[in-house]
């Protein structure tokens, strides 16, 4: 612990017997629970030295819910409305993860046009979370505008998942087998129409924010995570993609119906370059983003084209009982890998179900780029990850 | 950090930082000076205007106890556990009576409340009654002075009366 | 799982890691996962293995899950290769049947990702790692008692002078309601008789 935040000797100063006698150490500020740049309840316990940060400690479980204990209380259906509050920002994502656990020890098969409005819902849900990324992260750098704007976009997302679904945040709305509703047809045209309005809205935010040449001064260079440490540390999402790899899961090990579609997978390398930034730092994971604002809007429109009329829900029996054994199944969310580790008993509950939280990861990552940063900087970098704490403490 | 590279700017890069900020941040102002004129306001004044809330909306829980048949599924699903159920046998001889969608009422329900505080309006309750009898209202204006104001005896006289704003048909 | 052939991992750790006793687990039920167990007391070479050799290497450690199954405990690791053509994943096991002060060498030195990890499964489960750097409660307050995802757990009745479970803030109203509801079947069989 000693060598983290060991500077060396201090210059001694010898201008008068005042200055002698004042003393250097270095000065614990509380970061949190209560503050605005930490997204909710994380407490970071950082040492500076006058205005740089020369640890940081982060204290999590402030939020702590106890979830997985909860979830071996529970019959499998009866979970889903739990998984919801875990990533509440993108909780259709978190469903569909659970979901595909329990199905995979199941062996449902799912109806095509409820694999689709998966993907339609997910991919909306995307949407917004990284909507809601753009727009606090803009917050925490000092810009109030942008949030307003994102939340306008939001807004239509969020109320038609109000109508599909009948809840504005913690859905309830894919099930195991399916679905729980349809969409209808004027539905599925306003989401045509959100596409179309989405496209020109994300050129706005880059014209309002992205190129802005005082976020561009604030973001760049600040909080570089090489590759190395993103994988030392089992980083995922925009994290691991801002540092150069060009992973995702929904492409690398396409699950669901994820290999008939069409899409990129956006890494920030060459663009970072050209605003003066380097692979790694706040500015690429932000740009990632919203580059997947833009591949998402393709998904949605593949989806619409393939939209079929059909069943929405499987076959599923009335009570839940998986065999006994374990699954490791993994997602891409919007903040990085979810999964689920599931082990049963052959009984009507779960033994044990273990949640892969991405923040949680990418919080550890914090004390790795703390060191030698501006406060106002760590700030940036704090904000950059993303994170959701009640992912965070479960 | 970006004190290095401000240190080693040279007098040109200066005033081409200069002219990059100001030009960036006038464009991002004009998008912003649009909404003047432009772009109508979206959001309401929300005591006076109500939004009106989509069919599906789930908010506070309606149990319409003339179709209720107490076969306490709603309660056995509850991922919270927030609601009791208690019944008892109809006494000999007594009339059975049939819900809406023609099922018959066996059994006489003696309690059915709900603690809305404990509630998650998840609507897994509402999916697996029988006889459609527990919905989602739309209410969604219900504080309370105390939590135990939040538990709604639904044989109450005064609960049963919603049915009336409640229960179309 | 990923891209993995147990069979042939598993001999790979055997002979290259002494005393590994890496075992494939074969689940009775096809939809489910496959794993590997190797003895509790290697699991640091084993792993150091895993990363660097240049047949089947793992360059990640995605996360470490535990297990109580109250005769033994697993902790589980999920061994990930972040690679775009060949990308691969599967679940690492070890059995600790100890359950007073079980400890396990920790792999911090290995996997920077473990640091959190092992720290949740201290708070959890209650197993020690050896060598870790910080080895402190991660979610619980630093002095709670007990560790509440064992299957054994009960929560405390006092925590700094405060009630875990106040009367002010529990719902008595489902327990009255079964003692109410237990009361009625009573009288009705006494009724019946």
């Amino acid at each position: 612990m000693q060598s983290k935040w060991d500077i060396g000797e201090p210059e001694k100063p010898t201008i008068n017997s005042q200055t002698e006698q004042l003393k250097s150490e270095l000065l614990t500020l509380n970061m949190g629970p209560q503050h605005p740049a930490t997204h909710g309840v994380l407490r970071l316990e950082i040492w500076t030295d006058s205005e740089i940060v020369v640890h940081a400690i982060p204290h999590l479980g402030y939020l702590h819910r106890c979830m997985e204990k909860h979830a071996e209380n529970l019959d499998y259906r009866g979970v889903i409305p739990f998984v919801d509050r875990l990533d509440y920002l993108a909780a259709m994502n978190m469903e569909w993860t659970y979901a595909s656990a329990v199905e995979k020890m199941l062996g449902t098969e799912v109806p095509r046009r409820a694999e689709l409005l998966r993907i339609l819902t997910c991919e909306l849900n995307r949407i917004a979370s990284h909507l809601m990324a753009f727009g606090t992260y803009a917050l925490d750098l000092g810009a109030f505008t942008p949030f307003l704007y994102a939340f306008e976009e939001r807004e239509k997302l969020l109320r038609l998942f109000e109508e599909v679904s009948g809840a504005r945040l913690l859905y309830n709305y894919i099930w195991i087998g399916g679905v729980w509703n349809d969409w209808n047809d004027d539905q599925l045209q306003r989401v045509a129409a959100f596409c179309d309005v989405m496209e020109q809205e994300a050129k706005k935010y880059d014209d309002l924010v992205s190129y802005n040449k005082i976020f561009v001064e604030r973001t760049t260079n600040v909080g570089v995570f090489s590759l190395q440490d993103c994988l030392d540390y089992g980083a995922s999402g925009p994290v691991l993609r801002g540092s150069g790899m060009k992973w995702d899961l929904r492409k690398n090990k396409p699950y669901s119906l994820y290999s008939e579609f069409d899409f990129d997978v956006p890494v920030a390398t060459e663009e970072v370059k050209k605003v003066g930034g380097q692979v790694g730092d706040c500015w690429s994971r932000y740009i990632v983003r919203m580059r997947e604002v833009v591949e998402s809007i393709k998904i949605i429109r593949q989806v619409l084209e393939k939209l079929e009329p059909g069943p929405v829900m499987g076959k599923v029996p009335k009570i839940i009982k998986l065999p006994k054994g374990e699954v490791y199944v993994r997602q891409e969310c919007p903040r990085g890998e979810l999964a689920f580790h599931l082990v049963s008993e052959g009984e009507k509950k779960p033994y044990r179900l273990k949640v892969k939280s991405p923040c949680f990861t990418h919080v550890s990552m914090l004390p790795r780029v703390a060191p030698g940063q501006m406060i106002a900087d760590f700030v940036a970098s704090v904000g950059s990850i993303d994170i959701v704490l009640g992912e965070v403490d479960r | 950090m970006n004190t290095t590279s401000h240190q080693t700017s040279s007098f040109k890069e200066y005033f081409v930082n200069l002219y990059r900020g100001i030009s960036t941040t006038v464009i991002g102002m004009w998008i912003t000076f649009r909404y003047v004129w432009a772009v109508k306001p979206v959001s309401i004044e929300y005591p006076e205007v109500r939004e009106v809330l989509p069919e599906r909306a789930r908010m506070r829980l309606f149990n319409d106890v003339q179709n209720c048949i107490s076969c306490t599924q709603c309660a056995m699903a509850c991922p919270v556990d927030c609601i009791y159920i208690a019944s008892e046998k109809r006494p000999e001889g007594e009339e059975i009576k049939k819900t809406t969608n023609g099922q018959p009422i066996r059994l006489k329900l003696t309690q059915f409340t709900i603690d809305i505080a404990l509630c998650c309006y998840c609507g897994l309750c509402t999916v697996v009654c029988p006889t459609e009898c527990l919905t989602h209202s739309h209410d969604y204006e219900f504080s309370q002075y105390t939590i135990d104001g939040m538990k709604y005896d639904y044989l109450a006289p005064d609960v049963i009366a919603w049915r009336d704003r409640i229960v179309k048909s | 799982m990923l891209n993995v052939d147990f069979n042939k991992l598993a001999d790979l750790i055997n002979k290259n890691v002494q005393d590994a006793g890496a075992v494939v687990n074969v689940p009775e039920d096809t939809k489910c996962d496959s794993s590997i167990t190797v003895s509790a007391s290697r699991i640091y070479a084993v792993v150091e293995f895993l990363k660097t050799n240049s047949e089947m290497p793992f360059n990640s450690l995605h996360v470490m899950s535990g297990v109580d199954y109250v005769e033994w405990m697993e902790v589980c690791y999920m061994m990930t290769h972040f690679d775009v053509q060949n990308p691969r994943e599967f679940i690492l096991k070890i059995k600790i049947t100890e359950r007073v002060s079980p400890t396990v060498d920790s792999i911090v030195n290995l996997y920077a990702a473990a640091d959190f990890q092992e720290r949740e499964i201290y708070d959890m489960f209650g197993i020690k790692f050896n060598n870790h750097p910080d080895l402190r409660r991660i979610l619980c307050p630093d002095d709670w008692q007990g560790f509440p995802l064992r299957k054994d757990y009960v929560a405390q009745k006092e925590y700094n002078g405060m009630k875990v479970f106040p009367d002010s803030k529990m719902n008595f109203d489902d327990r009255e309601f079964i003692v109410r509801q237990n009361m009625i079947k009573k009288a009705q069989k006494q009724a019946a008789n």
